[in-house]
């Protein structure tokens, strides 16, 4: 329906065409489609709406499935003490009482949350440069280098974690090396709180940086050229360019890069499993994260009531993040408009 | 109105379809002896060998059987509770036939044994009997074949059989002759293993070993043991009692707080620890094959099948490995057992494909063709174990020191939640190590941890 709204405005191109004198413009190919469809209410026009149902669902068969069908199961068992393989007792809210008074639960959510901000704004600044140097015009082999953006974020996450861990290695690896070369003090990424973090946050930003850059350069290239000329007629630098043409046109890709980025860095599982320590997340669970406890709880001492408790903990807190989120770079972004 | 009523008949009929689909799956088709039967095997590491499986394929031209190979903790952390507890909501056959599970995991298992077809009340068809397996069999007769304390470790504790045996972890000490030489330590296997006859001996002779070490070395945290932690694992598999005392209870008894054979191998482990003998490379990580071939440590506590990984990992270091006997005499790291899920559909096919996978013909033959050791007892009074020499173990007679330290161990009651206080105390001795916590500290920790873990406390 859409387009064919559209279709009833003038267009860009229709507007050159008019250049010349107040002719009237042809009838656009959409708008012939639609005289036609209204002639001919039979055919497959006007099914349209039936049809599009049968189209979408697959996605919804498969939602119900493998999303709904675990979110309704989670939301359940998280009542109960439920061992998977075991004895099943109805226990009301005692999973989410305990849950809040387990100090696990909480050191885990601190080290989701500094892992979380280690991993998303040094990377967010990265990307958004990414993209700028992928927009001059003057770069040789674009797509190319657009590909290899893509390739951290298809590499298995495993395979990741193997390359990483050497290189972070305390004794022999390549960063400690380089460290030392400095002379400073070798860095024990797995035992050290903060460093293990660190660590953790390198593995999520190698695999999301360029994926970013690329959903930023996708931006940027829609923001009109017209902008540009007039703000360097207007004497703007490069920079003051960037800072009140491009930032500001970005507003609505970075508050989306942001959530995308909070729902899935709150869930961090993967890289905190393979960094070693297995599923507590270190000695003193220092990388410990909210879905690695969970797991724990769930496969380790097949608490799955308790996992799940942990479970919907997790969806309250993302969405509590993300909202925040929202509201500040909504906020960042008028003053920048401004 | 009519269209109505056509598009009812339409969904009643699809819904009659799919219930009737999904009913059908839990009929099992009458089969005759020679028709076609897939064995689904959910495996991991070495347990399963192509070669015996193409044997088998052979002898059965009829059998197919699909095994797959997944990392540890996906198949016996996972997939199989997912499995066990979708079977127990639906009670619909399928899925695996036959799951090999490792004794640091089976605690759990061996309190659930409802997840589990009862070997008991199965018998060998004579199918394999031209191939040595008797018909009739059922698995208490074949308890006999194996080592007492590895049967044991796959009987639920109801006492029905849940698994029998694959090969044997055993636990021994491997070192490297060139630098126990280049640090004025005795080099030969028999005057080593005379070094320590206890663990406080042998963390003495670790200390030796460091005097001699450089202080650019130390640096770079060379030292004695690749990880002291490996000790405490050691100590209690000497035992007989664990986390848990065998209460003739499904759960047993939780004796973590109170047993002492904790506290000493957790002491042990701390002195170890304490005296700078550890170089603190954690088995499995990055840094620990690259221990292996630069001299960052001298000693591994090796069990057999770590053997085959050393040869792999570190080829270069061929000849100056050696293995000795390790301290007090015996002991055991790892363990599998092959298990039929209450849920299969070929659970005869399996048992007779198990039986004959796990006699002492084939458990031989693996033994001389991949390095992994028997668990039946026949296999070592074969000349083939027990003459056995490793050249990259520098001709060490790997059968012999293996074979004995094996026939010494005693059953072990492991426990339902024996893999959540393993990782505890674990955890509790790393932060002793990293110098996070002092001994006493960590020890009061780990309790407390343990205390209120929901493992323990909900009665599971």
């Amino acid at each position: 329906m859409t387009a064919i709204d559209d279709s009833t405005k003038p267009s860009g191109l229709s507007r050159q065409g008019s250049k010349g004198g107040r002719r009237k413009p042809a009838p656009s190919p959409w708008r012939a489609k639609k005289i036609q469809s209204d002639k001919n209410p039979g055919g497959l026009a006007s099914l349209n709406g039936k049809w599009g149902y049968l189209f979408t669902a697959p996605f919804f068969v498969m939602f119900l499935i493998f999303g709904l069908a675990p979110i309704v199961y989670s939301t359940v068992i998280a009542f109960f003490n439920w061992d998977p393989i075991g004895d099943i007792e109805f226990i009301g809210l005692k999973n989410f009482e305990d849950l809040l008074a387990d100090e696990r639960f909480w050191l885990a959510l601190g080290n989701t949350m500094e892992i979380w901000v280690l991993a998303t704004f040094p990377a967010l600044i990265g990307s958004i440069g990414l993209a700028a140097i992928l927009r001059n015009k003057f770069l040789r082999g674009a797509t190319a280098w657009r590909t290899v953006l893509l390739v951290p974020n298809i590499t298995s996450v495993i395979a990741v974690a193997i390359v990483f861990g050497q290189l972070f290695g305390r004794d022999f690896g390549m960063i400690n090396n380089v460290i030392e070369l400095f002379g400073f003090p070798r860095v024990d990424f797995i035992e050290d709180s903060f460093a293990s973090h660190v660590a953790i946050a390198t593995m999520i930003t190698w695999r999301w940086m360029g994926y970013n850059a690329l959903i930023f350069l996708a931006s940027m290239l829609a923001i009109p050229d017209e902008l540009y000329e007039s703000a360097s007629l207007d004497g703007a630098s490069a920079w003051q360019q960037f800072r009140y043409v491009t930032l500001p046109g970005l507003r609505n890709t970075i508050t989306f890069v942001l959530i995308v980025g909070t729902i899935g860095g709150l869930q961090v599982f993967a890289e905190p499993l393979t960094l070693g320590g297995g599923l507590s997340g270190g000695s003193s669970r220092q990388f410990s994260t909210l879905t690695l406890f969970l797991y724990e709880q769930a496969f380790a001492s097949y608490q799955w009531g308790y996992a799940a408790a942990v479970g919907i903990l997790i969806t309250f807190i993302v969405l509590i993040v993300s909202a925040i989120n929202f509201a500040i770079t909504r906020r960042l972004a008028d003053e920048n408009t401004r | 109105m009519a269209k109505f009523f056509a598009k009812k008949r339409v969904l009643a009929a699809t819904s009659a379809l799919a219930l009737l689909s999904v009913l059908s799956i839990g009929i099992e088709p009458a089969r005759s002896a020679d028709a076609p039967v897939k064995i689904t095997v959910w495996s991991f590491g070495d347990v399963i060998q192509r070669d015996l499986v193409r044997q088998y394929q052979a002898l059965h031209p009829n059998v197919t059987i699909e095994y797959t190979k997944y990392n540890l903790d996906d198949v016996n952390g996972t997939k199989l509770i997912t499995q066990c507890s979708a079977y127990k909501l639906t009670k619909k056959l399928g899925g695996p036939d036959i799951v090999a599970v490792e004794v640091a995991y089976s605690g759990k298992w061996r309190a659930t044994p409802s997840c589990f077809q009862d070997l008991r009340k199965m018998a060998t068809s004579d199918t394999n009997v031209a191939a040595g397996v008797k018909a009739g069999l059922s698995g208490s007769d074949l308890k006999a074949d194996y080592l007492p304390w590895r049967w044991e470790q796959g009987v639920g504790y109801d006492d029905s059989v849940i698994g029998i045996p694959t090969d044997v972890g055993g636990l021994e000490v491997a070192y490297r002759s060139d630098l126990f030489k280049a640090a004025g330590l005795p080099s030969e296997r028999v005057a080593v293993g005379k070094l320590w006859p206890t663990w406080d001996k042998f963390i003495e002779t670790g200390k030796k070993y460091v005097a001699k070490l450089t202080a650019a070395q130390k640096k770079k945290n060379f030292a004695f043991i690749d990880d002291a932690g490996s000790i405490y694992t050691a100590m209690l598999n000497q035992g007989t009692a664990k986390y848990y005392e065998n209460n003739g209870t499904d759960a047993g008894k939780l004796v973590y707080k109170t047993n002492p054979a904790i506290k000493k191998a957790w002491d042990a482990t701390v002195k170890a620890m304490d005296s700078g003998i550890s170089s603190k490379t954690a088995q499995f990580t990055a840094d620990w094959p690259v221990g292996m071939n630069n001299g960052k440590f001298a000693v591994i506590l090796s069990p057999a099948w770590m053997t085959e990984y050393i040869k792999a990992q570190a080829p270069t270091t061929k000849g100056k490995w050696d293995i000795a006997e390790i301290p007090v005499g015996g002991g055991n790291q790892g363990g599998t057992q092959l298990t039929i899920p209450a849920g299969s559909v070929y659970k005869q096919e399996a048992y007779d494909f198990m039986t004959w996978y796990l006699a002492p013909a084939q458990q031989l033959q693996m033994f001389k063709k991949f390095g992994l050791f028997p668990s039946t007892l026949a296999s070592y009074k074969d000349p083939a174990v027990a003459d056995f020499k490793d050249p990259f173990f520098n001709n060490a007679p790997v059968g012999k020191i293996y074979g004995d330290g094996m026939l010494k161990l005693k059953p072990i009651f492991e426990g339902t939640c024996q893999r959540a206080i393993d990782m505890a105390f674990g955890a509790g001795l790393g932060r002793v190590q990293a110098k996070k916590q002092t001994s006493a500290a960590s020890w009061t920790a780990t309790l407390a941890a343990l205390s209120k873990d929901k493992c323990l406390t909900s009665g599971n």
